[in-house]
């Protein structure tokens, strides 16, 4: 944002990393809120906004009628073979309309993202993965399950239950496992002035004598696995020619102690850090819990002998569901990437604005699991009987 | 001003990635149509109730799911006996989705007693009787069906859903639909029924069902 005075930039950072801390802090309270009255002699709660209520009155009333249509329309694919396509419009449309309430792995997906840096374009791919892993998994339930070893509900039940308390527990170590990696880069960007270390910061460190760059070189180049620092050592070691052009475009800046440029990749470049295992991890702990309805789609086309077009049916469902999951994250890493322009880049107040979301982010991973655990946050729970 | 719009629009989306989160239940997998009977001794206390639910064909099938039976597709009582008594079992984690009050104060049930399974065409029936702890006599009752979390759906029976069954000529009683739009708004608004607010999104679909005896 060129001609934009530094004071006006850190104005707005500050009151975006306040409004930012409000937002989480408000999601968290609302989902411990929401949470909390599932029970029926639980703590009062707040009457849902009638507006609100509407919208989301609409989307359950949307997903039940898809949903109870499946079961005629597979007692209709019998007789009819042209009923098998109605059937997986439904399910694609369920499989849409259905992601929006809790669960699939939404929230967990769009919050790695935005607190791992990850591009819209790999958001995408792993909303896709996690959706038809969930499918897949729906299937093997109920293929081994039912079809293999003919066991009862309650045995199909009780094995939903427990890759249930497996997923949010594995949600929650993915948690705090990303909350330890994001929350020490956050805290660096708090402390820029900390004292260097390794032979990459000493090529930079000799580079940055010259323009007076120190602080900003610290924080980026200290080795946690974060994206300026790979990309900080990918540049120290590229073309010079590279380098003096960075340093060409920002001679006219002020150098206050954190110096308003930007070294690092812009963000479409690389992926975020951790590659694709962590991205890939992140996925895995959502991904294993099938959806319940499938399921119940899946023995209902079984027992009716019409199996392979519950199979279908419920890939059909995924891709609905993987293109809904898929929406929200890239929503989620445009407003990531909003807050980024607005805060004027990724360095100096920007890069503290931007550790500071995506510390906010792992917490946001880390409080999802640790509330589903605890079953504070609502969940698209099997109730066995 | 741009800036401004652009720092508006950020929290807008925000606040809408905190509503997807938060809001609701999700849809209801289990459907119930209810009919159900408040029984009477004849010195005019209430001693219980009996329920017959029936489950939607997809549950049904799924809850037969592994139960043998000598005639495919025909169960007899005895038969799915080991699956009444696992529905009896698993349902009184939640109260058996039946909520009772005398001016407030809960009523509290004793396990089900009678209780079996029947097939009726593609439907499993639940039949079981939910005996008050103590026979109260009451002026006003306030009985509700209903999953808070939204799992199960229940609804009446279209037809003569409740009956008084033994009960004084003078007592009068009253249904209120979920369907029923007038019902869902004063829910909404007021909420007297549970502790005096609304405190689950399932609330906002529970079958109230009012008795006056005077």
């Amino acid at each position: 944002m060129a001609g934009t005075s530094p004071a006006m930039t850190s104005g707005w950072s500050v009151v975006l990393v306040c409004a930012v801390v409000l937002v989480v802090a408000a999601m968290t309270d609302a989902s411990l809120h929401h949470a909390l009255a599932q029970n029926p002699f639980g703590a009062p709660k707040g009457v849902p906004d009638s507006q609100v209520g509407g919208i989301i009155g609409w989307l359950l009333t949307k997903q039940s009628e898809f949903y109870r249509a499946m079961s005629s329309t597979i007692r209709a694919a019998k007789s009819d073979g042209s009923a098998v396509w109605t059937l997986l419009a439904i399910s694609f449309a369920y499989g849409i309309f259905h992601a929006a309430g809790p669960g699939h792995g939404k929230a967990v997906i769009s919050s790695y993202l935005v607190a791992n840096e990850e591009t819209a374009k790999r958001g995408i791919i792993l909303s896709f993965v996690s959706a038809l892993m969930q499918a897949l998994v729906a299937v093997l339930i109920v293929g081994i399950g039912a079809w293999l070893l003919n066991v009862t509900a309650k045995t199909m039940c009780s094995t939903e239950r427990w890759v249930e308390i497996a997923s949010y527990g594995l949600i929650a170590a993915f948690g705090a496992r990303l909350v330890w990696t994001k929350g020490r880069g956050f805290v660096r960007a708090l402390r820029p002035s900390l004292p260097a270390a390794g032979p990459q910061l000493a090529m930079a460190h000799a580079r940055a004598s010259v323009h007076g760059h120190d602080h900003h070189h610290h924080e980026h180049a200290h080795g946690h696995a974060h994206a300026h620092a790979h990309a900080h050592t990918a540049h120290a070691e590229a073309t010079a020619s590279a380098h003096v052009h960075h340093d060409d475009s920002h001679h006219d800046h002020v150098h206050d102690e954190h110096c308003g440029h930007s070294h690092g990749p812009t963000p479409d470049q690389l992926a975020g850090p951790g590659g694709w295992a962590r991205g890939l991890s992140a996925v895995f702990t959502v991904g294993i819990r099938p959806c319940s309805g499938a399921i119940l789609v899946l023995v209902f086309a079984l027992a009716q002998g019409m199996f392979w077009a519950g199979i279908a049916a419920t890939f059909v469902m995924g891709l609905g569901t993987a293109i809904t999951v898929a929406t929200i994250a890239v929503i989620a890493v445009s407003a990531k990437g909003l807050a980024g322009r607005l805060a004027g880049g990724r360095d100096g107040s920007g890069a503290l604005v931007m550790r500071g979301i995506e510390f906010g982010a792992a917490a946001l991973v880390m409080l999802f699991g640790v509330g589903l655990l605890l079953g504070y946050v609502a969940a698209e729970r099997v109730t066995c009987f | 001003m741009l800036l401004m719009n652009r720092f508006l629009g950020l929290i807008a989306i925000m606040t809408a990635l905190a509503g997807s989160i938060t809001v609701a239940s999700a849809h209801p997998h289990v459907f119930v149509t209810a009919s159900s009977e408040l029984i009477y001794a004849p010195d005019g206390t209430i001693t219980g109730v009996r329920h017959a639910w029936v489950f939607d064909d997809m549950f049904s099938t799924y809850a037969l799911q592994g139960i043998e039976s000598k005639t495919k597709g025909v169960y007899t009582r005895e038969e799915l006996a080991p699956l009444a008594q696992t529905n009896v079992e698993s349902l009184k984690e939640f109260a058996f989705f039946t909520f009772a009050k005398v001016e407030g104060k809960k009523q509290r049930f004793n396990d089900p007693v009678d209780y079996y399974l029947e097939k009726r065409d593609a439907a499993l029936v639940l039949h079981f009787t939910l005996p008050f702890k103590t026979p109260f006599r009451a002026k006003k009752m306030e009985l509700e069906i209903f999953d808070p979390s939204f799992f199960v759906d229940f609804g009446l029976e279209k037809k003569d859903p409740i009956k008084l069954a033994g009960a004084p000529a003078s007592c009068t009683m009253a249904i209120q639909r979920p369907s029923d739009g007038a019902a869902k708004a004063q829910t909404m608004n007021e909420d007297t029924f549970m502790n005096g607010e609304n405190s689950n999104y399932g609330a906002m679909f529970a079958n109230k069902i009012t008795v006056d005896c005077p």
